[in-house]
């Protein structure tokens, strides 16, 4: 194997098990939540409201968006289109803050609709599920960040990285949408 | 990050860099070697502390009891006894075993038994470090805030570890410590699982490995696995104790819609069971190697052995509710975690053979590593039989959350890889610190440490067996229990007896790291990489990385013209 190849393969090997890890993670949350769903005997539980769609709605779309963009980062990396594949990455992030303020703006309705954290679990599932992504959002944009700054230069490996960040990316829009379809939509 | 595969990394000069933030994994395995003995000398003194008030119940503790508890005369009081127990098997487990048998052998060991230079991920290793580091210092402060450490057992099940079951922040920086902890071993992970794929020298297939790393590495892949799934616990216990959710509070506790405490047992055993193989698998692993080394014989059926570890791992994943047979969970589920539970002995009993296999008719020689090998074989022989016991569902019925279940768990898990551990410790001093440890010492540690041993954990099984429950202040308020007092003394003495033994590994460990003989390149004379070069390794291990040509096992062949019983694995394969 060249030092070349082996390098790569050791950030490739990396970034998967770091997935590999949260995934499990969620993993363990939503099969908690298929517990507690399966064994209540309505859902949401009596006197509960379901979270409005619209909020919820518009945050797959944004981090869609994001991640389209995010596609279109290693796109021009490969093509090393350095400058395109920079513009391409702001505007990642920017989706990715702009998918963050939205998960804000729902806490806050689901708040002002008397949905608060110690209302029962309906509200812990929705609340903590959507805390524990935003936490690994800010992992992601930090990625982001670290991709933002190694694009500028030429870097060992640098197309691995990307993907490697890309990847990482994709992970948190799968759980997002994961979480959308069943907390939001069914 | 680079994968600094060929790379010399230019060496430290300062002392921060070059003890404190190394990067370079032999310091970094050292540094986990003492925070692991300090943890290990800590936790035992807790458990000394609740053998006295198991064995005599009320009377204040010799010595130490006026200091500790002077608020109720010495006596250990019954809020503490929790604690107690509580931090005793929560710094065994994550702050004890988990930094000497995976931070300091998996650090050491696998770069050096590979022919690598370093790990792949040097930065992140030194992360590993001071996270573990942090975790430590997080539950240290929660022993010493005013409402006490945590209280509710090392499986903090609810409703024992919500605000109900536990008030005061002693659980919830528990909680804390564990998460922390668990992204330190999931840093490690990523660093054993990708140096093992990656860095092997030329030539090295998987099954030229030594068993030790084969051991460190299936390890570093159910932690990568199934260290989150305990994380995703701990954090809603958090969320439960700090914010107000709900999710493992049931009936009156809960207001609207219920959360469920049995779901925490779920997933802590999810993680629990592939843990117990997280942290016997790298003793397996030593051990499996030093039987050979030192029997001066190929390791029986390395193959098989390695093949049943790995079948041994998948299969750990999917038993964990074994532990769970009183939660009134269907019939049909029992008996199916039943029957994949036994199904687990099958490559147990191959692996086992193997060793047995690899010692018989071989010319041991019984050197200290080799007797706490043996030693191994020994307790790791009774507590898996115990597990049989255990995993069948009508006998736990009754023994369930009885003194059987410790000592079953205490010889698999604590006496077995303490003595992996002890066995490793001996047997890469002089690599490590390049000093040979006192054998005079070490052969007196092995059997004090041994024979009380077994009076501590074989009188756990009886006392369990006659029906004493574990985590109870007082057995003996019920009548029908005090019979089984002297045997609860025997226990205690034991310990007492184990506890002053291990000041003789102490005391040679410290005497021959600063005055120890001088150790040569290859004392134990064995072919595995790590022997090629000089004691202690230079800072970049080796100077050009060695061509692999035969397997790590291959001693005693009559053939060999070297004048050696054995060859390196640097050396091409004579033929048998
Ligand atoms: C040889 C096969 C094994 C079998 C069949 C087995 C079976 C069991 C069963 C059924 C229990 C639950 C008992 C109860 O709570 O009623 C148990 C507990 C336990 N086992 Fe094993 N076991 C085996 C090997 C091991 C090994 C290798 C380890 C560790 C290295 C281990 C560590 C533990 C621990 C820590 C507990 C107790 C946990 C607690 O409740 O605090 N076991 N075992
Ligand atoms: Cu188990």
């Amino acid at each position: 194997m060249s030092t070349r190849g082996r390098s790569e393969l050791q950030i490739n090997l990396a970034t998967n098990i770091v997935i590999i890890s949260m995934a499990m993670l969620f993993a363990t949350l939503f099969m908690g939540y298929a517990i507690y769903r399966s064994s209540a005997p309505v859902w949401p539980p009596m006197g509960v409201q379901r979270v409005s769609l619209f909020l919820p709605s518009l945050s797959t779309v944004v981090l869609f968006i994001s991640s389209f963009f995010c596609y279109q980062v290693s796109v021009s990396t490969k093509k090393n289109e350095l400058s395109k594949g920079h513009k391409y990455l702001n505007l990642t992030i920017l989706f990715g803050l702009g998918f963050m303020v939205l998960q804000g703006l729902l806490w806050n309705q689901m708040k002002s609709s008397g949905l608060f954290v110690s209302s029962g679990i309906f509200a812990s599932i929705t609340y903590a599920f959507t805390w524990i992504h935003f936490a690994h959002m800010i992992a992601g944009l930090v990625a982001l960040l670290y991709l933002k700054k190694i694009l500028r230069s030429e870097t060992k490996n640098l197309m691995t990285k990307t993907t490697s960040v890309e990847n990482f990316w994709y992970f948190l829009e799968i759980v997002w949408i994961i979480m959308f379809i069943t907390l939001f939509v069914f | 990050m680079s994968g600094g595969y060929n790379e010399i990394h230019p060496e430290p000069t300062t002392f921060w860099s070059k003890y404190i933030f190394s990067f370079d994994h032999k310091v970094i395995a050292k540094q986990f070697l003492w925070y692991g003995i300090f943890f290990l000398g800590l936790g035992g003194l807790m458990a000394l502390l609740i053998r006295w008030t198991l064995a005599n119940p009320g009377v204040p503790v010799p010595v130490l009891g006026n200091l500790i508890f002077s608020g109720s005369g010495g006596v250990v009081p019954p809020d503490t006894y929790a604690m107690l127990f509580t931090m005793h098997g929560t710094i065994m487990i994550f702050y004890a075993i988990t930094p000497i048998l995976i931070g300091a052998f998996g650090n050491y060991c696998i770069p050096l038994m590979i022919g690598a230079r370093d790990m792949a991920f040097p930065l992140l290793n030194m992360l590993s470090f001071w996270f573990a580091f942090l975790s430590g210092v997080v539950l240290l402060i929660s022993l010493v805030i005013p409402q006490g450490a945590a209280a509710g057992g090392w499986t903090s099940y609810p409703t024992l570890s919500t605000l109900i079951g536990s008030p005061g922040a002693g659980q919830t920086l528990w909680c804390l410590a564990i998460f922390i902890f668990g992204i330190s071993s999931t840093m490690g992970a990523v660093n054993y699982v990708t140096t093992v794929i990656t860095l092997r020298a030329p030539g090295m297939g998987y099954f030229d490995m030594p068993l030790t790393v084969w051991g460190l590495w299936l390890t570093a892949i159910l932690n990568a696995i199934f260290v989150p799934v305990l994380g995703a616990g701990v954090i809603l216990l958090i969320l439960d104790r700090v914010f107000g959710t709900t999710f493992f509070l049931a009936g009156a506790s809960a207001t609207s819609g219920s959360g469920d405490p049995v779901l925490f047992q779920h997933v802590f055993w999810i993680f629990g069971h592939p843990e117990v193989y997280i942290l016997i698998l790298p003793a397996w692993g030593i051990v499996s190697d030093l039987l050979s080394f030192f029997s001066r014989k190929p390791a029986f059926g390395a193959k098989a052995t390695a093949l049943s570890m790995t079948s041994i791992s998948v299969l750990s994943t999917v038993v964990y509710g074994h532990h769970m047979f009183t939660t009134q969970m269907s019939p049909l589920l029992t008996q199916s975690f039943m029957t994949l539970t036994m199904t687990i002995s099958i490559p147990s009993a191959i692996f086992f053979a193997n060793w047995l296999g690899t010692i018989w008719k071989g010319s041991i020689r019984f050197d200290s590593p080799m007797l706490f090998s043996l030693g191994v074989v020994f307790v790791f022989g009774l507590g898996g039989l115990t597990g049989l016991h255990l995993g069948t569902t009508t006998t736990d019925l009754f023994l369930h959350d009885t003194y059987f279940v410790v000592g079953h768990f205490h010889y698999t898990m604590a006496a077995s890889v303490l003595l992996g551990g002890f066995a490793g410790i001996y047997f890469w001093f002089p690599k490590m610190f390049g000093r040979m440890m006192n054998e005079g010492l070490a052969k007196l540690h092995f059997w004090g440490t041994m024979i009380p041993l077994n009076g501590i954990f074989f009188g756990m099984l009886l006392v369990g067996y006659g029906g004493m429950h574990r985590r109870i202040y007082n057995p003996f308020i019920y009548e029908s229990l005090q019979r089984l007092i002297p045997v609860n003394n025997l226990i205690t003495t034991s310990a007492i007896l184990m506890g002053f033994f291990q000041l003789v590994f102490v005391y040679n460990f410290i005497k021959s790291l600063m005055s120890g003989e001088k150790a040569a390149n290859n004392p134990w004379e064995v072919g595995t990489l790590e022997w090629t070069i000089p004691s202690p390794p230079p800072h970049h291990n080796y100077d050009i990385i060695p061509v692999v040509k035969c397997g790590p096992h291959e001693l005693g062949n009559p053939n060999l013209k070297t004048g050696r019983d054995f060859q390196y694995q640097t050396e091409e394969l004579v033929e048998a």
